[in-house]
Formats: structure tokens, sequence, C-alpha cells
């Protein structure tokens, strides 16, 4: 795995990251959808897509190797899908965004499989904006690739600098928090 | 007086007695002049040469190298949220940027900034519409061969493309293109998109009203899709789609692209064809910049590595080298770290440079026999550019 592309940016935002494979959104319209509506209207099509390939059916290497104790760790079972630095090592907390700045109200979404449970769960990456980048240890910048997509799927791509709807469009770093059971 | 100090003083009596020696050694037999006052100036640049590299820095800058001397030449602001290009004559550099008034906030500015490429010295600055901000996505920003039009990806995040006007330093017009991505310059008159639906949306322009056409979706976007880090040789227009699994796919790119049915990379090297199987171990193709291009004998390279399937930024351990029109594997190359990106020099006998993801050396590999050539100290990362001949 290489080392996050994200190590100290200067800025960068909501990146979609969904689950499995067969989102058919258009690209614009779904970016204008999420701007529009933050979050979560889009979560039926998360559902859809966990039901089209249970993800219990072949389990990538970060599915293997995710744990449940640490959320300040890349291997977290939430960060599946993740890329970036990690709010809980810059004063913030998993779905906490630290002093001085700002949960983007946009976020790009994936679906992570809980360990403890074996149940996929929804997860929007609300990263926090209005602050030059959080510079953590090296441990907490991660940059997860299950699934990633290029620029032309955006809404499963880890690459787009996407904070929109902050009053200062200024990546800090990533949180993930949990919207609901997937399937 | 403790040691340290004493040490000091010792190694300064030491330092002055012996430049006293010296001068009273050289000051009275020779006859060579005096150095005189020196009047401080500014280096220029020689014309672009073949075995120029212009790698990223410290996601700050991109720094022109001479390979053969193995220094620096020079520096072009451009951050890792940029695009540059060389202008087809050569004679600027152009960079896409954003940036804000006040560091991390402020009043957001997208600009066209155009660099003279003799002097670096900022001469032009073509305000923008936002345009999509990205990490390193060297395929936002393209230019016409003839020198006289700007494509950027915009994404607002609804998409379009700003076609900027080179001459006169102002945005001509925005095209919207819902669904599609990127830009990739035909060989004149236009630029092609790639689209979520694993189609080229392709757009006709020389100034007047554009016309967009598309073709059929011709790669599995879903579950294989091809690589942004597409390879277009904008003298010919032929471009070379890569997707994740390695299947290739050639056009020449235009308003109505035919395009050829895939090739495996690794079929191509007598290996198996490769699937989307997580835990289906084999050779695939990644990294930041996986792709690099010598027109000179039509030969591609690719970063591969052993991987499962979205093992697709993973960095490389080898270098491939193809003969595309053949579809043929030329040789496999061991490198010595691994590397997130690569570039090739135009000539006969293409170098190549690996680099690694971040603040590393820049290695120069002879591609025709795989031998490592020299690994210049440097700080730079994955993304480059190399002129075109």
């Amino acid at each position: 795995m290489t080392a996050s592309l994200f190590d100290r940016l200067g800025e960068k935002a909501a990146r979609y990251l969904a689950s499995h494979a067969s989102r058919r959104g258009v690209l614009g319209k779904v970016g204008t959808a999420l701007a529009i509506a933050p979050a979560f209207p889009l979560l039926p099509v998360s559902r859809a897509e966990a039901e089209e390939k249970p993800v219990s059916a072949s389990l990538t290497d970060f599915e293997r190797k995710a744990q449940t104790k640490d959320p300040d760790k890349c291997d977290y079972w939430r960060h599946c899908a993740i890329d970036g630095v990690l709010c809980g090592c810059c004063g913030g907390g998993v779905h906490t965004c630290p002093p001085g700045t700002e949960p983007s109200p946009v976020s790009w979404i994936g679906t992570c499989r809980n360990p403890a449970d074996g149940l996929s769960y929804v997860i929007a990456y609300r990263d926090c904006c209005g602050r030059a980048t959080c510079n953590a240890p090296a441990d907490c910048d991660c940059n997860t690739a299950d699934r990633e997509m290029p620029i032309y799927k955006p809404q499963t791509s880890n690459d787009i600098i996407w904070c929109f709807g902050t009053k200062s469009t200024t990546y800090h770093c990533s949180t993930s928090a949990i919207i609901g059971k997937a399937s | 007086m403790n040691w340290r100090s004493m040490k000091f003083l010792l190694s300064s009596t030491f330092c002055v007695s012996l430049a006293m020696t010296a001068s009273r050694a050289h000051a009275a037999p020779t006859s060579s002049p005096v150095l005189q006052a020196e009047v401080s100036d500014t280096a220029t640049l020689p014309p672009i040469g073949p075995h120029w590299f212009i790698p990223s820095a410290s996601e700050e800058t991109y720094q022109i190298y001479d390979i053969d001397k193995g220094k620096v030449l020079g520096t072009i602001p451009a951050t890792m949220l940029a695009n540059i290009v060389i202008a087809p004559d050569k004679k600027n550099f152009y960079v896409a940027e954003t940036i804000w008034s006040r560091s991390d906030h402020g009043t957001r500015q997208d600009l066209l900034q155009v660099y003279d490429a003799k002097t670096l010295s900022l001469t032009k600055e073509i305000e923008l519409p936002p345009r999509a901000l990205a990490v390193f996505a060297a395929q936002d920003f393209a230019v016409s061969s003839d020198n006289k039009w700007g494509f950027i990806f915009n994404m607002s995040p609804a998409t379009s493309v700003s076609l900027v006007d080179l001459k006169a330093g102002k945005v001509a017009q925005t095209v919207d293109i819902p669904g599609c991505a990127l830009v990739y310059p035909w060989k004149t008159g236009g630029f092609s998109r790639l689209c979520g639906n694993g189609s080229l949306t392709n757009v006709a322009f020389d100034g007047g009203s554009p016309t967009v056409t598309h073709t059929k979706p011709f790669f599995d976007s879903n579950n294989d899709p091809v690589f942004e880090q597409a390879i277009v040789d904008q003298k010919t227009g032929q471009a070379i789609f890569i997707s994740y699994t390695g299947k290739v796919y050639t056009t020449v790119l235009g308003p109505d692209p035919k395009i050829s049915a895939p090739w495996s990379l690794q079929e191509a090297a007598g290996l198996p064809a490769v699937g989307t199987g997580v835990q289906e171990l084999a050779w695939r193709p990644g990294g930041q910049q996986p792709f690099a291009w010598n027109a000179a004998k039509g030969e591609l390279f690719v970063l591969m590595h052993p991987g499962n399937h979205w093992s697709h930024k993973t960095e490389g351990s080898q270098g491939w080298v193809f003969n595309v029109a053949e579809k043929k594997l030329l040789r496999r190359i061991d490198l010595p770290q691994p590397a997130s990106g690569i570039a090739a020099s135009p000539d006969n006998d293409a170098l190549l440079y690996a680099t690694g993801h971040r603040d590393g050396p820049i290695t120069v590999i002879n591609s025709s026999t795989g031998d490592v050539i020299k690994t210049i100290p440097a700080r730079v990362g994955a993304m480059s550019i190399a002129p075109g001949l």
C-alpha cells in the first residue's frame, strides 16, 4: 500500500467512495444531488448495491485485516474507503471535527464491513474543512483503495478535492460516521 | 570554559592561523588578478531539450531537471492541485492553478498561468471558472496542438470544460458535459472525455460551436475501469486506455473514434489474462503515474506489481515495455526500488525516469537494456512531465 496521496494536503474535501461496483449515477447529477441534499437520499443506492453483491462473498485484504478497537488507525473497519488524515488524531474524533474546523455538508460514502457483527454499514466520509491540513503522524494518514474508481466515477473516486458548501474549502482531516446498516 | 567552547576556540584559532599562513604563502609570487566585485544577475534557460524531466516536488513546485547533467535548471510553481503542460511550440509552460487570497481561506482564484520557457517569467494569468480539484489529476488540462486552445475540466460539482482562448487570454466558452470527466486532446480540432458509463464523449471544437458525439460504452466502468492516466500521442491522436486488470484499448481520438478490441498486458507477456478477483494475485498495473510513452519507437512503459484487484494505486516493482502496434511485451525491467511514477524521454533510445511517491530520487534507466544509468539525488514525487520531440 502506498502512503496517502493526501499528506500535507492543502485542500481537499468531499470524495465519494462507495462500495460495490455497480453505481450507475450520472457524474454531474450525482454531484449536484449530493451537494443539494447532504447525505442520504443516496442510501437506497448503497443498499441496492450491497444486495447485488454480498460483501461476505469475497473479502478484500482490508476486510480480512480490519480491526474494531482503535479508530485512530488506518485499519479500523470504518476506514475501508478513506483517503486523508484521521480527525481522531487531530483533536476530533471518528465523527467529530477538531476545534476551528467545520464538517463538510457534502460527503462521499462507502460501505464497510464490521468484523464484530459481520454486517455492512454505510459510512459518510465527512471531511472537516476551514484550516490548513492537520499534520498528524504518518500512521494517521490513510489511503485505502478498495473499490476506488477514477474521477469519471466521482462518487467512488478518492482523489477528488471536494469541499463544496463550507465557509472555507480548505481540507483539514477526515471522519468516518456511520449512517446506517447497508443490508 | 567547558570542553565544547574550548574546542571551538582551538579550531577557530587554527583556522585563522591557517588562513594567514596561506595568505602569506600566496601573496608575493602570484601574478593572477585580484578577484573583482560581482554583479548579481538571473539565469535563463536553454531551449527545452529531449532529456529534460520535470517532476513534482514537495507538492508545491515542478522542478526542471537536465537529466544528462543531473541538475536542476529551474522551478515552476505548481501545487498538487495544479496541472502543467509544455506549450506545443515549447515557448511556454502552462499551469492551471487554484489559490486562495488568505492561504486557507478568503477568495478562491482559478487561473491559467503562462510562464516563459526561457526566463520563467509569469507573462500572463487568465481567470477561470472553478476548476475540478483533485490530487495530481494531470488529465484535467490539455492544450490543442496548434497552441490556440486550452481545455480545462471544471467541477462545481456539475461538470463542464472551459475552452480557453490562449491568444486572447480569456475563456471563450464553457461546455457542459454531464456524466463525463477529464480531457484527452485530439491531433487537431477537439478533445474527448471519459464517461461514467464506460464511453467516450467527443467534442469537436475549433473556435465555433462545439459539436458533441458519444461512443458506445467500451469498457466495464463498474468493475474494471480504465485508468484516468491514459496515454495520448498528440502528434497522431492515438490514445491508449488501460484498465485496472491490464486490458488495453487503443483508438485514434476524433469525432467518431473506433476503439480496438482490448488486449491484455499479461497475455502479451505470456501469462494468463487477469480478472477482478479481490484475492486473485497477479501482475497488475498501478501507481500514481503508471504509464509512459515513447513516440519514436511506439513503446509503452507500464509500472507493474503483484497484487489483487483494487491494488491500482500500489507502486510498481517492475517496468514492462510493450510494442503497442504488435501488442507484444519487449522486456520486463526490475526497478531498484518501487516506483509510483514513470516517464520517458521522446528520443530513439528512450531514457526511463522512475520516481517514488514523494521526496525521493530520480532513477534513470536505459529502456532498451533495463540498466540503471544513474540515480539523481532529488526530492521529487510520482507526477511529472517530459517534453515531446
